[in-house]
């Protein structure tokens, strides 16, 4: 089947250098043109000061399309946050909630976006309040499917209920490439044995990982209490034995940590893709520490862009790096160079 | 190797107030990963040398705006947003605020974005000098 995948970066990406003021959203914008990508995926929040503000300003949205322009990229997604617990003391009306979508909805559209990343707490009835917005707007509402959560699940049913029930084709998903995870990234453990862990302890998590890889993950429920389901699937995944494992062999607060946080990564099938790709509308290909080889440490890219291939995507790869959050305690973090790897690494698999 | 800095190193002071000293403060960037309202910051823990101070004694000031914390439950003001990447102020009013020489702070930033499960809680130590 044809496809045309394209590459793309999240400014996420770039969360450290921007933290530290080396980077603006123009120097973002650069690096990632420099890195090779031809897509842009934004946090506005995270680059856009005063927001929502001056999205709403003319003179701001030129300046943004000029950017682009002298950048040679095209908009790929805006990473919306619905803040619907924006006061401590109620959650916010389903009416309220369903304004804030339209909102972002709206701006994301003003930005050139057409695609709008909602995260997994974004209440159905939210997302089938928008549903009208959206296709007036041309934007596509993408749920993002990050671990623990999975594609052919019990939770994604609930979703595919909603798009059957309805018949949009205005919501699907946006699947995160941390669902893809042949072991635990190695900075994790790199960090773990900076902080005191032992390696008899860090081989029991590994170990453990690889039992869920070879059995397979059990996957998560549809559950509106996130919590709940994310503990029961834990459960059913082996974390008590594998807790009570390491303290038996006397880990410690970084070898409890090492274990607990083991939990964050999952492996689906990449053939999930390819069962679900009409309801993809993008792709973040999260990754952790690509190396100097070009080979990322945990994240399976050549057989998830196959898997892209021959479900014949077509739309964007767009790089998340999270790797810094493991360093940047005990050292500088270099996201530049690790986006540029990154993106060699996917164009590699791509056109090879 | 160094670690990311949390807080501004020229930013810790005593506060005078028509002549006497009336708290003291620092310069603190959010450990988050975006620029939040002010009402989703749930808490700001101020420990120095071993002592806690009392909540309502802290404030926080962004844009020139000054705070306390009860009042931030309700600030979502664009204007007043804790932007990525930029110091808020934070200080403790305390008589007397702190006496000349090294200090050790441990705050905790308590941050409660809606879409995750538990609140962000970053501790943020550092020792630091009081002129």
């Amino acid at each position: 089947m044809s496809y045309d995948i394209k590459r793309s970066v999240s400014l996420y990406s770039y969360q450290d250098e921007y933290y530290d003021k080396k980077l603006d959203l123009e120097g973002c914008l650069r690096e990632t043109a420099k890195a090779g990508a031809t897509g842009v995926e934004l946090l506005a929040e995270q680059m856009i000061r005063r927001f929502p503000l001056p999205i709403e300003d003319e003179e701001f949205r030129a300046q943004w399309f000029e950017m682009l322009k002298k950048y040679g990229l095209e908009p790929s997604c805006y990473d919306a946050f619905l803040e619907n617990h924006i006061y401590d003391n109620r959650m916010l009306s389903l009416g309220e909630q369903i304004n804030m979508m339209n909102r972002d909805i709206r701006l994301a559209s003003m930005l050139g976006f057409p695609v709008l990343r909602t995260l997994v707490s974004t209440p159905m009835d939210v997302i089938e309040g928008s549903l009208e917005y959206a296709e007036k707007m041309n934007v596509k509402i993408g749920l993002e499917v990050h671990a623990p959560f999975s594609l052919n699940s019990g939770w994604a049913d609930g979703y595919m209920e909603m798009i059957h029930r309805t018949g949009t084709r205005y919501f699907g998903f946006v699947p995160d490439m941390g669902i893809f995870c042949k072991n635990i990234p190695d900075v994790l453990a790199d960090k773990a044995r900076r902080h005191g862990a032992k390696e008899e302890c860090i081989k029991i998590v590994d170990d453990a990982y690889a039992a869920r890889m070879a059995k397979g993950f059990v996957k998560i429920k549809y559950d509106l209490n996130l919590g709940k389901a994310n503990m029961e699937y834990r459960m059913a995944n082996g974390m008590q034995e594998m807790m009570d494992a390491v303290k038996a062999a006397g880990g410690g607060p970084a070898d409890m940590e090492y274990a607990a946080n083991s939990f964050t990564y999952s492996w689906s099938d990449p053939q999930d893709l390819v069962d679900n790709i009409d309801y993809i509308f993008h792709t973040h290909a999260k990754f952790y520490n690509v190396h100097e080889d070009y080979v990322e440490t945990a994240v399976a890219i050549p057989e998830v862009v196959e898997a892209f291939k021959k479900a014949g995507y077509k739309g964007f790869l767009s790089s998340e790096y999270e790797g810094g959050e493991h360093l940047r305690a005990d050292m500088e973090v270099d996201s530049i160079e690790q986006v540029r790897r990154h993106q060699e690494a996917m164009r590699r698999a791509i056109e090879g | 190797m160094a670690g990311r800095q949390i807080y501004n190193p020229d930013g810790f002071k005593n506060i005078e107030k028509d002549g006497k000293i009336v708290g003291f403060q620092c310069e603190m960037k959010a450990q988050y990963y975006r620029g939040i309202t002010l009402s989703i910051v749930r808490d700001i823990k101020v420990n120095v040398d071993g002592t806690d101070y009392n909540r309502e004694d802290v404030r926080l000031s962004v844009n020139g705006e000054t705070f306390t914390l009860e009042e931030m439950r309700t600030v979502i003001d664009s204007d007043y947003r804790w932007e990525f990447g930029d110091y808020a102020t934070v200080s403790v009013m305390t008589e007397g605020g702190l006496t000349a020489g090294t200090h050790h702070i441990k705050a905790v930033q308590v941050i409660d974005p809606s879409y995750m499960p538990f609140q962000v809680e970053a501790v943020c130590e550092a020792d630091f000098d009081i002129k």
